[in-house]
This record gives structure tokens, C-alpha cells and sequence, in this order.
């Protein structure tokens, strides 16, 4: 039995159900709402940016500006994007449900609920309002807001509002909120590793991060510790573009609002119109299926006609949904990422064809890499998984549409797959028990099907775990390919070297017994021996004289 | 260094020459081969026990047919090529410059240390124990056909020669009966000393050096006509070859005195037959003719040892005599059975009381050796049983091995029949407890009056 309905949630405020539901959203403590905060506030800037086409240029500044209240704690976030018209500003930060996010792409937060949860948690547990400055690229003003929400109305109170002639050709946004938020060792890292994470998969960006210095604090001062993660590439992922839901991609609830939000006047127009992959002979046949007159009205279903709909929509069969609306990061820049990050020896990287589950488009993509610098450049959350591993070591960095997933590891769909206790690292993949390789899987769908209302790990759906499979299965098979390249040639420059340790000796008898003892006639031909000798073996063990096996021979 | 060769043998002179000949022969091949930009590779004959015949007209242990082919470019053989080429090297430099250096010297002239290639890998020695630079010694041998004292290598002289014989030694007349209480050590290149005249009726060779010198003070040889030898223990290549050449060219009898076990046997199959890792070179050093005079098993036991003294120390078994009786038939069974046709009716020369003072427990290497020379059959048949050893580590391992042709003659199978069934060894010493005497007068006369010897 359904009771809920639109209509019933309105009479409680979206706002006011958010905040009395605030641990869905992950502001359980005020040491995880910090870090929840620094989240939301930095998703928002890189989809302001990228889905733009802009390259980002982020400033994340994490600061305690109350020396009287050690817990209030500012965060402020930067970003060059599109910025937003004056008079959505206070709609956009201070009314819930009211966002850009609406439309069927692939996007980091899903309806922009986060950062409002945050603007909400920080006025509750501070009571200090929000703070907002934007210009979009063809303003010529920079503007300025300062906003509470009236929870109970679920709208915006502009408490202040700033207008400023631009000087530069500035845009984007600043945003800034204070929070009851704990800054600790364990927050600390669970920052840092996010921002370290997030910009491996954003090697495009350039992101800077600001935070009070814990260890300058135990001394009474107030140093700031800066991190920065500059750009290494100028490649961005093609952004996605908008799509219509795809008709296996709805559920009840989600028909119900298309019906009564749709401009068609019959249900002909309005299957056709409002959903990708229903053309007029598809639509036809449902309604035909459904019982329904093709030229009905949408908004006048009774709601027997609408579960009949419902069903018949869910009973057809149809072409896959399309992969615009999914922006994958695309090998090269996966490939970047991990190099930049670990400068390991090597890396394999791959982006998989778009496949879809009930209706979802989803891209499965991502990189091995091994050897190198990698052991030391692993962060704190890798290592720490790392404890209890029997080896072959796997350090799993998970992506769900570009943000990475720092917890709940054991149960994510990707771990199921690479977990070394049931893939065959060493059985197939011939790696050694002490070998340690870094795998990243990103998956990117317009619906991601996170376990549980933390989003910190994916579900095993079945298509996306073959798509998880397949690709690993590919990389660890690179992987293993390079590995027995690399010890071919290794013994073949082993071979090479007991050749190139006896020639000389060799020449030097044979020169000997050749010459009748003639010192100089001798030395002569010893050397021409050894010349001869080499180049043979070199020939031999399949290497040409001019390769880096050369380096460490002694003349 | 020019005026040496005055001085020096003549039969010196031409040996040296004759083996620069060959080796710088052999060698240039392998410096054309290079410059032709071939790979290069020595062909040599296979000195493994597969590749060693016994050819049996003529009872000699010889190399077969079958080569090796040494690269230089494969990593399993590059080291040992190096060596070979080497130590070629270092003989044919010693030749030229007129020097004899020993086997030691070859190994200490060949040693030293290679840089590594690789910045971390280690220096490595061309060789790191005598035992490698003297296998590739041998190689060179098989290789060019020239031993080592035609390409005049020294070795520590062994064994000992004294009795009624005069012969010339670089240049020098030794009369072998006046070495006071010493004897002549039998130069390291016996090839190169002259027969003069003698007066001897056979050779004796002694295995025991301390049995030798009571047999010299004592003036065996004098009384007896006779060269005495001792190769103090394994007979190195100058005592087989001198052996050799008195019984080939002197047309004398030779007769070996060893203890009487395993070790003893096999030490007479090394004058008489060759050794198998040396087997290239019994052509020469070998002596086929060579009789074993004792100790026989037979001589300590007779050759139907009484039931008493069967050993049943093998089993655990409360009815001893039930299994020393079933030992007995099984050592006679066997006999038959590897054809055996005489009655056993020889007397011992030691009576059981001796035999309680002088015999000595065998030891499990002893019963080893002794499978070894009948092999595994014959063994099997004389034991009823699985012929099995010691392994490494304390447990038991059958063994296989096939046993050498000369020892599977029936004499021999009764001798060692005797050993296993008794499980003891006589050393020659304790003859020569029982009395000099008996040694001189009654003992090795008799034997080769009564031609009981072994061939």
C-alpha cells in the first residue's frame, strides 16, 4: 500500500524533512559533516566547470575563523565555472529541491540536495548564514549573497545581497558556509585522501587545498597547510549531454510526475516525446497493451490506467538507452591520473563499451597500475586497506561517476571482483605474492545503484559486475603481459651479461695460442676476438647493441 | 731460458714439441670459426660413464664414439668453455716458455677474478677449486689426444719402485737395487724413462706403502726375483703407466696385493681395467693382464665359510641359524647360477681363531662398493633380496647399479659372495700380524705357485 505522495511530502518542507533526515545525507558527526561539506561544496565546482567545458581551477580552504569557537568551521570553495544568474542565487542555495540537477545526465550529486544539507546543517549548528558569490561568463557584475533558509517555508532569507562592477574577466562561484565541524588526525586524512583521490580521475583540474595545520596548533600558532594538485593535463572528458529517460529507467513514482509535468496532449505525444527510444509504433503498442486511447489527455488517468501504463511500458522491449547522457574520463585520462599519482612503472587503462542495467546507461572504465613508485606514493586510506591482505596486495580506488567511494570498500561491486583472495592474480595473472597493484575502477551511470542511503558502495548488480569482471580480467591480463615481457627480457640481459663476463677471457686464450705469444699480435687479435664475440652474442640472446643493456658494461 | 734445452732431455724436446703442434692446431680452428663470424664450438669426445666401453678382447675400458659439442654462447656451457679455452691457454704458454708446471700450478695460474657485467652482479673466479680447472684439463686431454705428461704436466709422485732393474731418467742411470732403505719415485712422465737391463721374474704391486717397506727391509725382492711397487693407495696415472710399460715391454706378470674389501677389489680393477672417469686414457695406462693376487676373501674364509661366521646381523629374526643356513644356499645357489662349475673345497690360510683377532666389521659404504662391482642382479641373486643401501638420510635406498663386466666373472662373484655373506674385510696388515713371514715364505709363494690368483 502507497500512502506518500507528492502532495503529502509538501506538507512537511523538503527542508525540514532533509534536516530531520540529516544522517541520510552523511552528517551523522560534526567530524563527518566536515568532511561531508568539503564533498558537497567541491562536486558542485567540478560539475560548474567540466560539464561546461571549462578547465577547472578550484580553491578549497578549510579555515577556523572563530578563535573563540574552536568547532565553528568555515569552509570555502572556489571554482572558474558558469557561475549563476542574481536571481536564481538564493532559489539555487536556499530552496531544497530546486536545482539544475533535474535532467537526465550522468552528474556527481544527483538534485544538488548535498550542499543545501550542508547550508542547513551549518545555520542549525552555528546559526551563521551562507555566503555566495557568483558572475557567469557574460555578467559584467560579480555578485554577492548573504542567505539563511527558513526551514519551516522552505525558502531564502537574503540577509544581505552585493553588487560589484567586474574588472577582471572573472566567473564562477565562491561559496562559503560555517559548520560545527571537528578538525582532527582522522578528518584530516579522510580530506585530504578525497581531494587526493578526486584528482587523480580530474587530472584536468587544478585544485588547491587549504587547511589548518594540526601540528602548528599544538604549537599555538595558526599555520595553514597547502596541498596542491596542479593540472598535468589539458584533455577534459566530453561532457554529457541531456537525455529523456529511457522508459526502463522509470519507476512508478517517476511516471506519475512526467504525466503531470507534460505539455502533450496525448499519451501518444507524450510517450514519444518525454522518453528516448519510444517511437509512434512502440507507443502504439503500449498503449494498445496498456488499454489506453492513444489520443487520452496525460494529466486525466485515473489510477488503475496509470499502474495498466505503468506495466505496459515496463512489458516492451527496447533498444538499449543511449551513452550520451554518460561523460566517461576516457583512457588517456585515467592514464594521466595514475601516472601522475604514483609514477609507477606501468599502467594499463581502459574505457568499456556503455552497457545498461533496467534502463540505465552505465560506462565501466579504469586502470592497473604496478611497480614504480607506487608503494610509497599510496595514501593512507590505500595502506590501511592494505592491513590483512595475503598478497598479491590490490589498493581498490573507486570512482561512482567521478567521485571517489572512501568507505565501506569490502562491500563495494568492485571489491567483490578484485578481491585477491577470489580473482586469480596469481593463478592467471602470475603476480607474486609481494607484487602490489593499483587498480581504479570508475563507473559511471545516469543511476547509480549505491548500497544504502551512505553512497559509499555499489551494489552487485549483475550486468555491472560482468562489465567490473571483464575489465579487470583485461587489465590484469596487460598487466601480466608486460610482467612476462619484462622477465624475458630481463633474462635474456641476464644471458647476455655471463656471455659479455667470459668473451674476454675467452679472446684473450684464444689470442694467445693464435699469436704464439707475441704480446702485441696478441692483443691485437684479442681485441678483434672479443668484437666478434659480442656482436654474436648480442645476435644470440636477441638484443640489439645499441639497448640500455649496455649501460652497465665496464669497458 | 735458451740454453736450457741443453740441458734437458731430448725425449723432453720432442714431446713439447708435438703438443704446441697440436694445440695451437686445435685452437686456431676456433679463432677462424670467430673471425668467420661463426659461433665458436668444441667437439669433443663424451667422458661419461654411457659414452665408456668395456672393450672385452682386449679387457680394457675405453671411450666410445659419442661427442659433446661445447658453445660458447649457451649459458649452461659458456663457464666451462671459458675454462677449457683457458686452461689451454696456460699449457700452451708453460709449453713455449719451456716450464712443467703440476695440475696445482695449471689451477693457480688460471685463477682469477671477472668483473661483472651487470652493476649488481658479482665478481666471479675463473675457476674456485682445483677440481674444476683439473675436469677441464681432461677435456683438453680428450681433445688433442695428448695426456698430460706428453704435454709435460707434473703431478705429486705416488708410488714407489725398488727391485733388480737399472733404467735411465732424464738422462740419468738409476739402478733401482741400490736405493738404500728409500726407493725411486716413479716420475711423474714415465714415458720418457729407458729400460736398461733387470732381473726380475714378476712385479709385485702393493696397495699399502707401510707393507711395501716390510717387504723391501726385508729383501723380498732379492729373494724373490721380483720388482716391488707400492701406489700407496689409488694409483695415480705415472705408477699404472710405469706398471704398464714393465708388463708390456718386459713382458713380466704383475701381481696386485690389496686389502681384502671393496675398496682393495676395485683399486686392482683400476691397474688392470682403467677408471671410468678417466677412461679415455686406459689405452695407455691400463694393464689387462694384471693378476689379483689377495687378499682374497677366499684366502680368509675358504670359499665355503662356515656357518658360524655368516652374518645375520641384517635381520632381527630369533631363528639366526634357520637365516645364516638360507644366506649359505642362496651364496651357492647364486655361484650356480652365474656359473660357477668348481667344488668348494678351498682351504683357508686363517684359522677361525686368526680370523676372530684380524677380521674387521664391514661397513655399510663397504657393502655399497661391493654392490656396486657385481651389480644389481648378481647382488639381488646373492642376497635374495633387493640389493639396498644407506640413502643421505638415514633411510634405505634400493641400488641400480649394473656393475662392472670384469667383476661379473664367477671368481669374482664368489669373492664377493663371501663378503656379503660375511660382512667383514681383512686389512693386509693383519697378514702381516700373523706373521712376516708368513707373508714372504708361505703366503705370496704359495699363491702364485699354486696360480691362485684372480684375473
Amino acid at each position: 500500500m502507497r500512502t506518500s505522495s507528492p502532495e503529502t511530502f509538501k506538507q512537511l518542507s523538503p527542508s525540514e524533512f532533509f534536516y530531520r533526515n540529516k544522517e541520510i545525507a552523511g552528517f551523522t558527526s560534526p567530524a563527518r559533516a566536515l568532511y561531508q561539506t568539503v564533498r558537497e561544496l567541491l562536486e558542485n565546482a567540478l560539475d560548474a566547470t567540466e560539464a561546461h567545458g571549462i578547465h577547472p581551477e578550484i580553491i578549497v580552504s578549510i579555515l577556523r575563523e572563530d578563535p573563540s569557537n574552536l568547532n565553528h568551521i568555515t569552509v570555502e570553495v572556489e571554482d572558474n565555472g558558469i557561475g549563476l544568474p542574481p536571481q536564481v542565487i538564493p532559489d539555487a542555495f536556499g530552496r531544497v529541491l530546486y536545482s539544475s540537477k533535474y535532467k537526465y545526465k550522468q552528474s556527481r550529486g544527483m538534485y544538488g540536495l548535498g550542499a543545501k544539507m550542508a547550508i542547513l546543517y551549518g545555520q542549525l549548528t552555528t546559526g551563521k548564514p551562507f555566503e555566495v558569490y557568483s558572475s557567469t561568463p557574460r555578467s559584467k557584475n560579480i555578485y554577492y549573497f548573504k542567505l539563511l533558509i527558513d526551514v519551516k517555508k522552505n525558502e531564502p532569507i537574503v540577509l544581505e545581497r552585493g553588487v560589484w562592477e567586474k574588472r577582471s574577466n572573472w566567473h564562477g562561484t565562491i561559496a562559503r558556509l560555517t559548520i560545527e565541524g571537528e578538525w582532527n588526525r582522522r578528518t584530516r586524512e579522510q580530506v585530504l585522501v578525497y581531494v587526493k583521490r578526486t584528482a587523480i580521475v580530474t587530472p584536468y583540474a587544478d585544485i588547491t587545498l587549504l587547511m589548518p595545520a594540526l601540528d602548528s596548533e599544538e604549537r599555538g600558532v595558526n599555520d595553514v597547510e597547502v596541498h596542491r594538485f596542479p593540472r598535468v593535463t589539458e584533455l577534459m572528458p566530453k561532457p554529457p549531454r541531456e537525455s529523456k529517460p529511457h522508459p526502463m529507467g522509470v519507476d512508478l513514482e517517476m511516471l506519475k510526475l512526467m504525466l503531470a509535468e507534460t505539455r502533450s496532449r496525448t499519451l501518444t505525444s507524450f510517450l514519444t516525446r518525454e522518453f528516448q527510444r519510444i517511437g509512434e509504433k512502440k507507443a502504439g503498442e503500449i498503449l494498445r497493451s496498456a488499454g489506453l486511447e492513444p489520443d487520452r489527455d496525460p494529466k486525466s488517468l485515473t489510477r488503475d490506467e496509470l499502474k495498466n501504463l505503468y506495466k505496459a511500458l515496463r512489458a516492451e522491449s527496447y533498444i538499449s538507452p543511449t551513452s550520451d547522457s554518460l561523460s566517461p574520463i576516457g583512457p588517456e585520462i585515467i592514464e594521466v591520473g595514475l601516472r601522475s599519482a604514483f609514477e609507477p612503472e606501468f599502467v594499463a587503462v581502459i574505457t568499456r563499451k556503455p552497457k545498461s542495467y533496467g534502463g540505465h546507461p552505465f560506462v565501466v572504465e579504469g586502470g592497473i597500475a604496478y611497480g614504480g613508485k607506487l608503494l610509497e606514493r599510496l595514501d593512507k586510506v590505500a595502506l590501511e586497506s592494505l592491513r590483512g591482505q595475503r598478497g598479491p596486495l590490490v589498493v581498490l580506488l573507486r570512482y561512482a561517476n567521478k567521485i571517489p567511494l572512501l568507505h565501506d570498500e569490502r562491500a563495494d561491486v568492485a571489491w567483490t571482483v578484485v578481491d585477491p583472495e577470489k580473482f586469480p592474480w596469481r593463478a592467471t595473472y602470475k603476480l607474486n605474492e609481494n607484487d602490489v597493484v593499483v587498480v581504479l575502477i570508475h563507473i559511471a551511470s545516469t543511476k547509480v545503484p549505491y548500497k544504502g542511503v551512505g553512497k559509499e558502495s555499489i551494489a552487485q548488480v549483475e550486468p555491472i559486475e560482468q562489465e567490473v569482471r571483464v575489465l579487470v580480467q583485461e587489465l590484469a591480463r596487460r598487466l601480466r603481459d608486460f610482467l612476462s615481457s619484462k622477465r624475458r627480457e630481463s633474462e635474456a640481459m641476464e644471458r647476455l651479461a655471463t656471455f659479455l663476463k667470459y668473451i674476454p677471457e675467452v679472446s684473450r686464450s684464444l689470442a694467445l695460442i693464435a699469436s704464439d705469444g707475441s704480446r702485441e699480435n696478441g692483443e691485437r687479435l684479442a681485441k678483434a676476438l672479443e668484437e666478434k664475440l659480442k656482436s654474436l652474442a648480442y645476435e644470440i640472446v636477441g638484443l640489439k647493441k645499441k639497448d640500455d643493456v649496455m649501460r652497465g658494461e665496464r669497458a | 731460458m735458451t740454453s736450457y734445452p741443453d740441458f734437458q732431455d731430448s725425449a723432453d724436446l720432442s714431446a713439447r714439441r708435438e703438443s704446441i703442434t697440436i694445440l695451437r692446431e686445435t685452437f686456431t680452428k676456433l679463432v677462424a670459426m670467430i673471425e668467420r663470424g661463426d659461433e665458436p664450438r668444441l667437439v669433443l669426445p663424451k667422458r661419461t660413464l654411457d659414452n665408456t666401453v668395456y672393450d672385452k678382447r682386449r679387457k680394457l675400458l675405453l671411450l666410445g664414439d659419442k661427442k659433446i659439442t661445447r658453445r660458447l654462447l649457451d649459458e649452461g656451457e659458456t663457464r666451462r668453455f671459458m675454462q677449457t679455452v683457458l686452461i689451454a691457454s696456460i699449457i700452451y704458454e708453460a709449453l713455449i716458455n719451456n716450464e712443467y708446471p703440476t695440475i696445482r700450478d695449471l689451477f693457480y695460474r688460471g685463477k682469477h677474478t671477472i668483473p661483472p657485467v651487470l652493476a649488481n652482479d658479482e665478481p666471479v673466479n675463473t675457476w674456485d677449486e682445483q677440481k674444476e680447472s683439473d675436469t677441464v684439463l681432461c677435456d683438453i686431454e680428450v681433445l688433442t689426444g695428448k695426456l698430460r705428461e706428453e704435454m709435460l704436466i707434473l703431478s705429486k709422485e705416488k708410488g714407489k719402485v725398488v727391485g733388480n732393474m737399472r733404467l735411465r731418467s732424464g738422462g740419468d742411470v738409476i739402478d733401482l737395487s741400490k736405493m738404500g732403505h728409500g726407493a725411486y719415485a716413479i716420475e711423474p712422465t714415465p714415458d720418457l724413462i729407458e729400460f736398461l737391463d733387470y732381473d726380475a721374474e714378476y712385479v709385485l704391486v702393493v696397495e699399502k706403502d707401510a707393507v711395501f717397506q716390510q717387504l723391501h727391509r726385508i729383501g723380498y725382492w732379492r729373494k724373490h726375483k721380483c720388482l716391488l711397487l707400492t701406489s700407496a693407495g689409488q694409483p695415480d696415472r705415472a705408477t699404472r703407466r710405469f706398471v704398464r710399460r714393465l708388463n708390456e715391454e718386459l713382458k713380466l706378470p704383475v701381481y696386485v696385493l690389496t686389502d681384502s674389501d671393496p675398496y682393495g677389489f676395485y683399486i686392482y680393477s683400476v691397474f688392470k681395467i682403467g677408471s671410468i672417469t678417466l677412461s679415455y686414457e686406459s689405452e695407455r695406462l691400463a694393464t689387462p693382464s694384471a693378476r689379483f693376487l689377495g687378499v682374497m676373501m677366499s684366502d680368509v674364509f675358504g670359499d665355503d665359510p662356515p656357518l658360524e661366521e655368516v652374518s645375520s646381523e641384517e635381520t632381527e629374526d630369533a631363528d639366526k641359524v634357520g637365516i645364516k643356513r638360507e644366506l649359505k644356499e642362496r651364496y651357492v645357489e647364486a655361484l650356480r647360477k652365474f656359473g660357477y662349475k668348481w667344488r668348494l673345497a678351498k682351504k683357508p690360510y686363517l684359522s677361525s681363531e686368526e680370523r676372530k683377532r684380524f677380521i674387521i666389521k664391514a661397513t655399510h659404504r663397504d657393502v655399497a662398493r661391493a654392490i656396486e662391482l657385481v651389480g644389481y642382479d648378481v647382488a639381488k641373486a646373492l642376497l635374495g633380496k633387493e640389493p639396498k643401501i644407506r640413502s643421505g638420510k638415514g633411510g634405505e635406498k634400493v641400488k641400480r647399479s649394473p656393475g662392472y663386466p670384469w667383476f661379473k666373472d664367477p671368481k669374482w662373484i664368489k669373492e664377493i659372495g663371501i663378503f656379503l655373506l660375511t660382512r667383514s674385510k681383512l686389512e693386509i696388515e693383519a697378514v702381516v700380524s700373523k706373521g712376516l713371514k708368513f707373508l714372504t715364505e708361505e703366503y705370496l709363494p704359495r699363491k702364485i705357485e699354486t696360480k691362485d690368483w684372480l684375473e
